[in-house]
């Protein structure tokens, strides 16, 4: 198991090494001077020299990729250009945000995803397997941000029964503030105990969250019917029927066990994708989480901030996919042997 | 006690231990952690009190840099409502009106300005205003260097004469008291008490901030100063809060449903639907920002005048206004309405005849050689976009090829400072609400073009710009009719640029909202103090 897991952290760090490479290189080979962006369009000449001079943009190019890497170890990721704020305060402020939506999206895309999964694996090729084939179908390919206003629409404009927009009401700031420990509000406010600002934060939740889980639901489903497909077919599912096992108990006690191997590796995929794709639901929601803060980035041209958000993401991807091999490993003991 | 109670008991306990540990030592989000009673109950005691929140509905970061000195960004929205300066401009008279200075004079040609301070007026930091105080905010505004801190650039020397008193000794000539209103680096602020992280404000204005969260979507939010020299009235708004809003169709669902109060910019289709749904009133004015197609006339073909003229009297001017759809206003001249210097009946007209027969001369046309230009403008920006589109198709049929290229702004400005394109196409707005920007920054001669980006070098004009500011400064008739002659020789001589449209606010408000006026020479400011909300 040690050995496993060294190899698998010694992947992860080419991936994050190979990554911070290509940022760099990227920042570089954009047209046009980063200083024009920080002093502003009416920069006079001697405002582009001091920014400049600032962020060492008269150095040789090695050594600014020497300071950059120095400069990441020691915790310092670049000023934004855009917010003027150290792009790590920043992204402190934006991944806690992105975490707690497609955190909500995951529990309901794995509580939603699996139990249909089973469902169409138990009726194969029967009614219930069609509609949720035909559903998930839809829940994948719908257009995000079409289904993101079609819900804003519907049921906070119209009915009104969910807010339009926002994390949670943020006059509750004033009225019961919240403390912070792990800078994710719901996680906050329930092991602080602020109940206002909990429920409104799950108010707030339920249209991004559910629009975000789309995706994620229907690609569950689909994996987990196939796996669960498949494993039925295998010579231990014949073995349990000839001892008098339903099919039912032969998904749901045998099968499920070994099929959910593909389906955690699609957990982690999907996750680290969700963080940063999911930057159209937040735009139409206000939420203020890392997607957002990605795309306003890269309208401005802000260098520093995109690379940092990548770097980030990278490391989100390789832990992700870090912690899945692990769980494999607990889940399935022959992937630690492969 | 059966199991399940025992569980309940065990986890009531574990969550009061972890809200104890909570408190003990985690950051507080919000006012410094202190709760404020929720306005509400009293209403029948003040009947006009106004306790709501006036919410604006920004679509980007509001607050990028809280030193009024430095500051030259979003935050003139907040940044107006804390701190004031000297005078404040009128669109609608055109001329400076007094803020924290009462009354102003000028001597010696415009070289000499004296300004009496307001009495009794105190900052947010508690310290009383006085000449001493106003000088060293200048003065370190000056210093400072970042920012519009250039539009001091004439001065030579501050003076407290007295308590109430400021001097300004300028070593060249210019409208001060305009100078004085700009939105940036003009403000009047306590230097001992500037903070960069907006903590604490050291303004006179009539709001400080209550709280800011960088990043989140209420960013800002600003409470009265009960200090303020002009005093309180039940009916205007004690707070205010700034939701960011980056998706338009979102800014209009929440002031549709009264969550907002104030929404900055929406597309022309809501902005009409707006203007037709109860509950939300709309107002628009143009801006004093224009857009600028500027020829080159240094080298390439633009050279000739013939095709810069052949090129004015092609674009669309009706077209693009029309596809527009309200979000511009046809320009006429450089300086737009509302500043002194604009020149009525200036307005161009498409001319396909004129401009075939010019480009014939020249010897290029539909049965001549095939002219090519290259021209860059702003990635992103739809409105530009239009006009290169309209543009194209019109040369098209004139045997002119457009490869227009898309760019970011530094990438577009290094390229023009390299003079790489015909024809370059920008935004220009002042800093302080006076035309001579236009002139002075983008059509002045310059040895290494900054924005002198149609690369004109004319002694006859230059000469005439410089004359400038001391005419605003003493004669204000005849400055507007140098800025009239100006312009003509700048267009219609020169064809050095030509002016399709002068972008147009359109705001939407709740319809409680009264007092509202749109300033232009204060770009997407609400003067919240100005407001009441109607019962």
């Amino acid at each position: 198991m040690a050995r496993y897991l060294a190899r698998r952290l010694g992947q992860a760090l080419l991936v994050v090494a190979g990554v911070v490479m290509l940022t760099f290189a990227v920042m570089r080979l954009v047209p046009g001077d980063p200083a024009v962006a920080f002093a502003g369009p009416k920069a006079t000449p001697e405002q582009l020299a001091a920014a400049r001079e600032r962020f060492g943009l008269d150095d040789p190019i090695p050594l600014q990729f020497v300071n950059y890497v120095r400069d990441l170890f020691t915790g310092d990721w670049g000023t934004s250009l855009r917010t003027r704020q150290p792009v790590r305060d920043d992204l402190y402020l934006a991944f806690p945000a992105s975490l707690e939506l497609v955190g909500a999206a995951l529990v309901i895309a794995v509580l939603i995803g699996i139990p249909i999964g089973v469902l169409a694996a138990r009726y194969k090729t029967k009614f219930p397997d069609f509609g949720v084939r035909f559903t998930s179908m839809l829940a994948v390919s719908v257009p995000v941000f079409w289904l993101a206003l079609a819900m804003q629409l519907v049921f906070a404009g119209h009915l009104g029964w969910f807010p339009i927009a926002g994390e949670y009401d943020s006059s509750l700031d004033s009225t019961s503030p919240l403390t912070l420990w792990t800078n994710i509000t719901i996680v906050d406010a329930l092991i602080t105990g602020n109940w206002p600002i909990f429920t409104s934060t799950l108010e707030h939740l339920v249209l991004p969250a559910l629009v975000v889980a789309a995706y994620p639901t229907g690609m569950i489903a689909q994996m987990a019917r196939a796996a669960l497909i498949e494993e039925s077919g295998q010579d231990h599912a014949r073995l349990e029927r000839a001892l008098g096992f339903g099919e039912t108990s032969i998904l749901t006690r045998f099968a499920l066990r070994p099929a959910l191997s593909p389906v955690l590796s699609l957990i982690a995929l999907v996750f680290a994708y969700s963080i940063v794709n999911g930057f159209l639901v937040e735009a139409v929601f206000n939420w203020p989480g890392l997607g957002r803060y990605a795309a306003e980035s890269i309208k401005s041209l802000d260098t520093p901030a995109i690379a940092g958000v990548t770097l980030l993401v990278a490391l989100v991807y390789t832990t992700a996919n870090l912690i899945v091999d692990l769980l494999q490993g607990v889940v399935d003991p022959r992937a630690r042997a492969r | 006690m059966r199991w399940h109670k025992r569980l309940l008991v065990a986890g009531v306990t574990g969550v009061l231990a972890l809200t104890a540990s909570a408190c003990a030592g985690g950051q507080v989000r919000g006012a410094g952690g202190t709760p404020q009673p929720q306005a509400s109950g009293g209403q029948s005691a003040a009947a006009q009190a106004n306790d709501s929140t006036f919410v604006y509905v920004p679509n980007l970061d509001v607050v990028t840099d809280w030193d009024p000195a430095t500051s030259y960004s979003n935050e003139i929205i907040a940044l107006s409502n804390i701190y004031e300066g000297l005078t404040r401009y009128n669109s609608e008279t055109r001329k400076a009106e007094p803020r924290l200075a009462t009354e102003w004079t000028t001597a010696n040609d415009g070289k000499e300005w004296t300004f009496k301070l307001r009495q009794g007026v105190k900052f947010h930091s508690g310290a009383e205003l006085t000449a001493e105080a106003a000088k060293k905010a200048i003065e370190r505004t000056i210093e400072k260097k970042g920012g519009a801190a250039y539009i001091w650039d004439a001065v030579d020397e501050i003076e407290a004469v007295d308590a109430s008193t400021l001097k300004f000794t300028l070593t060249y000539a210019t409208p001060l008291d305009l100078v004085a209103s700009s939105g940036y680096a003009a403000y009047i602020y306590d230097v001992d008490a500037v903070d960069a992280d907006g903590e604490k404000t050291a303004g006179t204005g009539p709001y400080t901030v209550d709280s800011w969260q960088k990043g989140k979507e209420t960013e800002l939010t600003l409470k009265a100063f009960e200090g303020y020299w002009g005093g309180w009235k039940p009916e205007q708004y004690k707070k205010v809060a700034f939701r960011v809003t980056p998706e338009i169709t979102t800014a209009w669902q929440l002031l549709q449903n009264g969550e907002v109060n104030f929404v900055q910019r929406l597309n022309p289709q809501l902005f009409q639907q707006a203007d037709t749904t109860a509950k939300v009133q709309t107002a628009q004015v143009p801006s004093f920002q224009n857009l600028l197609v500027l020829f080159n006339t240094a080298s390439g073909p633009a050279k000739d005048d013939r095709i810069r003229k052949a090129l004015q009297a092609a674009i669309d001017y009706d077209g693009l206004i029309a596809a527009l759809k309200g979000s511009a206003t046809k320009a006429s001249g450089l300086v737009p309405q509302g500043l002194l210097g604009h020149a009525a009946g200036m307005e161009p007209k498409q001319d396909l005849a004129k401009a075939q027969e010019l480009l014939a001369e020249a010897g290029y046309g539909p049965d001549l050689e095939e002219l090519k230009l290259t021209m860059t403008y702003a990635q992103g920006d739809e409105d530009q976009k239009l006009l290169v589109t309209l543009l194209s198709s019109t040369l098209k049929k004139l045997h002119v090829t457009l490869q227009a290229r898309p760019m970011t702004w530094n990438a577009q400005w290094d390229l023009g400072k390299k003079q790489g394109q015909d024809i370059f196409v920008m935004y220009w707005y002042p800093d302080y609400p006076d035309a001579y920007s236009w002139f002075v920054n983008v059509f002045k001669s310059a040895e290494k073009p900054q924005f002198n980006l149609s690369y004109l070098k004319n002694a006859e004009i230059d000469a005439a710009i410089d004359a400038l500011p001391q005419l605003t400064a003493t004669d204000q008739l005849k400055a507007d009719m140098a800025y009239q002659d100006l312009q003509k020789k700048i267009i219609e001589e020169q064809a050095a640029v030509a002016v399709p449209y002068v972008q147009k606010y359109q705001r939407a408000l709740t319809a409680d909202i009264q007092g509202y006026v749109d300033n232009p020479a204060y770009p997407n400011v609400v003067f919240f103090y100005d407001l009441k909300r109607a019962s």
